[in-house]
């Protein structure tokens, strides 16, 4: 051993003399300047965005605060009106809730539908590109673009169906407007599956419809549903396409009957920040806030809801 | 195959058929109670609940139909069959269900004064005489000469005889067409995209064809001194350079930041670090647009840009194109950064790693390896930005001023009008513009002039993406 070391430490010498040795290779931390004011410049941008959260958030609650700590249920059990004191969003949220529930009848099974065809059925022909196309682009159209389609279509032309400017043809028009979500989330949950899923219960004889409804529908649910329920929260955050359709921004009835309320005039939550906002901001800037508050906090509980929901259905499937 | 004919000899047949009853009027009752929050104390408990009930037990067990199962029968393991003794086809069933519980129990609820407990003795007495009736009907089948039988499932297995030919593997009738059914409507469901596409193209071009080809339009209509489509003052520039200035300020606030983000979210930051950061942007994205153009008229206006602006000579309103366009640009930051993202974490790692074995810093290989491979996906974050920007609503509407109309304005400090917020100004008394004359169309077209650029973006985007993405 020793005979070794001291024959070898002379040529490590030499050699170090013309090559560098790792240490020297190693770069000093304080070195790369560059490299730290880099980090900076995104820890900043990070910061920025961390800072339009938390103002937009900390702004809207302190606004709406004293509107919501004074008159918390009579703000959210009113129905609109021109007095500051009595002012609420009753009308909104029950608007809300039934522009929800169209959305949920007819662009979950459409949307939910059409990713299945597409996934799992469509072979590669030009409908198939068609299809795929439509879906991509109606994805970028703007909001209000779906305004004119439903005041056109829903409100005008099927007037006598949806009634005119009802909840019926919002909740058509939101349908619309979410369709292109649901059809690709719902697509990529589809493509998650694996295939030998698939293969296992053709294998086992099974029709294509047995192995969708049995396999591959189960396995895909947590995405679906996630999907879903996100497109829901976006459906009820958008104010533009009810504007232009004709939401109205106050309408004064007592309770109503089920059907009358389907066929009434009708607001929802967004459109009530929205009206509020239009109105002088030394008396109804707390309204707008308090409204805002309560958009945000059905969004955000919507949201919550679904990533539970995700986690507890991928968690009983993988048992 | 040979399908053995049913034994329709069950015994619990009239007891499920009884259940089945008591659910339909357990849920008409909850449609009631819910009505009752909803819609506020009922001035007619009666039909419309009862539809409604049918309506939402036949979304929530339509699917069983398919099956040629109900409710109750897939509880316990019936099915009903047609004529040959085949499971029924599912618009049978939806049929069967119809009457069963539209009628021959809708009518003598509505009759018997919507008594609920005369309902429920009704049930109990018509399972009771289904359990009585032979070969597996109902006492109205008898009647209605309806040849649907319920029986138990397992007695819908085929009587395998020994196998003589390869047609005998065949997959039975029954599930071939079941199948054969589930791809149409699937296919049905896909034509909806189009249909609304379909829809949107012709319901915004045809209305929009009648503003150009109306009487009074002219293309000199199109330059005028402003914005006020009710006084016949179409001026398309005073709401191009609105938009221009909104789309520019939402992207100079969301490019850095976003792009910022993005590289440190696929670059820099550990999973852990990850997981706290990814949701906090996508906080941003679930903020209604309605909620940040509050905050604009709210926030940005008196606290940021007045004291901002004061310092630098400038005068700001509360209403402003400078306040509407930062609020957009706050919408606008995670779109920018996911899709960013996305695009650089799909560069593969040994692209790095060779980077890194040729020694250089974290941020070379940051910026000269990672950012121009992932480069085309950046610019179509960049893209989709804009069209997005381009296509904000509420903000502009509720931000910018100018509702109604807007006098040609090249100053951003100042109220003005961009193409969205001039079509919801124009939306927001829809009913009074309905009819009236060339004002009405004008709405349209704007639509159709904001989706052909949104569409040429997008399809820009993906062409970017499509030809400058570098494949591994």
């Amino acid at each position: 051993m020793a005979v070794t070391n001291m024959g070898s430490t002379p040529r490590a010498e030499t050699e170090s003399a013309t090559q560098p040795t790792l240490d020297q290779l190693r770069k000093k931390p304080t070195a790369d300047l560059g490299g730290q004011i880099f980090l900076g410049l995104l820890l900043i941008a990070v910061g920025t965005a961390f800072a339009m959260v938390g103002t937009v958030l900390v702004s809207v609650v302190s606004d709406g605060f004293e509107v919501l700590s004074t008159q918390f249920w009579d703000f959210l059990s009113n129905p609109s009106s021109s007095d500051p004191a009595k002012a609420g969003v009753a009308q909104g949220i029950r608007g809300s809730l039934l522009i929800a529930l169209v959305v949920v009848l007819v662009a979950f099974p459409l949307g939910i539908g059409a990713a299945i065809y597409l996934e799992e059925y469509a072979e590669q022909s030009k409908l198939t590109r068609l299809l795929e196309i439509t879906v991509r682009n109606l994805a970028g159209v703007p909001s209000i673009v779906y305004g004119l389609l439903g005041l056109a279509v829903f409100v005008q032309a099927l007037r006598g169906i949806t009634g005119g400017s009802t909840v019926i043809s919002a909740g058509l028009t939101l349908s619309a407007l979410v369709l292109p979500i649901v059809i690709i989330t719902a697509s990529e949950a589809l493509r998650a599956v694996p295939s030998s899923l698939r293969d296992a219960a053709y294998g086992l004889g099974a029709t294509q419809w047995e192995t969708i409804r049995t396999q591959v529908l189960p396995a895909a649910l947590p995405g679906i549903l996630t999907g879903a329920v996100l497109s829901i929260a976006r459906a009820l955050g958008e104010a533009a396409p009810l504007l232009v359709i004709g939401a109205a921004a106050f309408y004064s009835t007592g309770f109503q009957g089920f059907l009358d309320q389907m066929q009434g005039a009708f607001t929802a939550l967004p459109m009530n920040v929205a009206n509020f906002a239009k109105l002088p901001a030394d008396k109804w800037a707390g309204h707008a806030a308090a409204a805002s508050v309560v958009v945000m906090a059905v969004v955000f509980a919507i949201n919550l809801a679904a990533i539970i929901a995700r986690a507890r259905i991928s968690k009983r499937l993988s048992r | 195959m040979i399908w053995q004919p049913l034994q329709p000899s069950l015994k619990s047949r009239g007891a499920s058929a009884a259940i089945e009853g008591l659910l339909y009027l357990l849920v008409t009752v909850l449609v009631a109670i819910v009505e009752y929050y909803v819609a506020g104390p009922m001035t007619d408990f009666g039909p419309s609940n009862w539809w409604i009930a049918f309506v939402i037990m036949a979304a929530w067990t339509g699917w069983q139909w398919a099956g040629a199962q109900t409710p109750v029968g897939s509880y316990v393991d019936h099915y009903i069959a047609d004529r040959n003794g085949l499971p029924a086809c599912f618009s049978c069933i939806a049929v069967r269900q119809l009457t069963r519980f539209g009628v021959l129990y809708g009518i003598p609820f509505l009759l018997l004064d919507r008594n609920v407990t005369v309902m429920v003795l009704l049930f109990v007495l018509s399972g009771v005489a289904i359990h009585f009736t032979p070969n597996g009907r109902a006492p109205w089948d008898l009647v209605a000469g309806t040849v649907m039988t319920e029986s138990l499932a397992g007695e819908t297995a085929p009587v395998l005889p020994l196998l003589t030919a390869a047609s005998d593997l065949r997959v039975s009738p029954q599930r071939v067409s079941e199948n054969r059914r589930a791809r149409r409507m699937m296919q049905l469901a896909g034509m909806s995209s189009v249909l609304v596409s379909a829809l949107i193209v012709w319901s915004i071009f045809s209305e929009a064809w009648q503003f150009v080809a109306a009487s009074e339009f002219h293309w000199g209509l199109l330059r005028d001194i402003g914005w006020f489509p009710r006084r016949n003052k179409f001026d398309l520039s005073t709401l191009i350079v609105g938009t221009l200035w909104i789309t520019g300020i939402a992207i100079l606030v969301a490019g850095p930041v976003g792009i910022g983000v993005a590289i440190y979210l696929s670059e820099y930051a550990k999973p852990k670090i990850r997981n706290i950061v990814k949701p906090g942007i996508e906080t941003l994205a679930s903020i209604p647009s309605v909620v940040l153009g509050f905050f604009a008229i709210a926030f940005i206006s008196p606290s940021i840009l007045e004291p901002g602006g004061s310092l630098i000579g400038v005068e700001f309103g509360i209403f402003s194109l400078v306040s509407a366009g930062i609020a957009v640009g706050i919408l606008t930051v995670p779109i920018v950064a996911s899709i960013a993202e996305d695009a650089m974490r799909a560069v593969p790692n040994e692209l790095r790693e060779a980077s890194y074995g040729l020694g250089s810093r974290k941020v070379s290989t940051a910026m000269r390896v990672v950012f121009p491979a992932a480069l085309s996906g950046i610019s179509a974050a960049f893209i989709v930005g804009i069209s997005r920007a381009i296509g904000e609503t509420m903000v502009v509407f509720i931000a910018a001023g100018g509702s109604g109309g807007a006098i040609f304005e090249a100053n951003p400090t100042e109220p003005g009008q961009t193409i969205t917020a001039a079509m919801a100004s124009l939306g927001a008394g829809t009913d009074s513009v309905a009819g009236s004359g060339i004002a009405f169309q004008s709405l349209y077209f704007l639509g159709a002039l904001l989706f052909v650029i949104t569409l040429l973006l997008n399809v820009f985007s993906d062409v970017i993406v499509r030809r400058f993405r570098q494949v591994y």
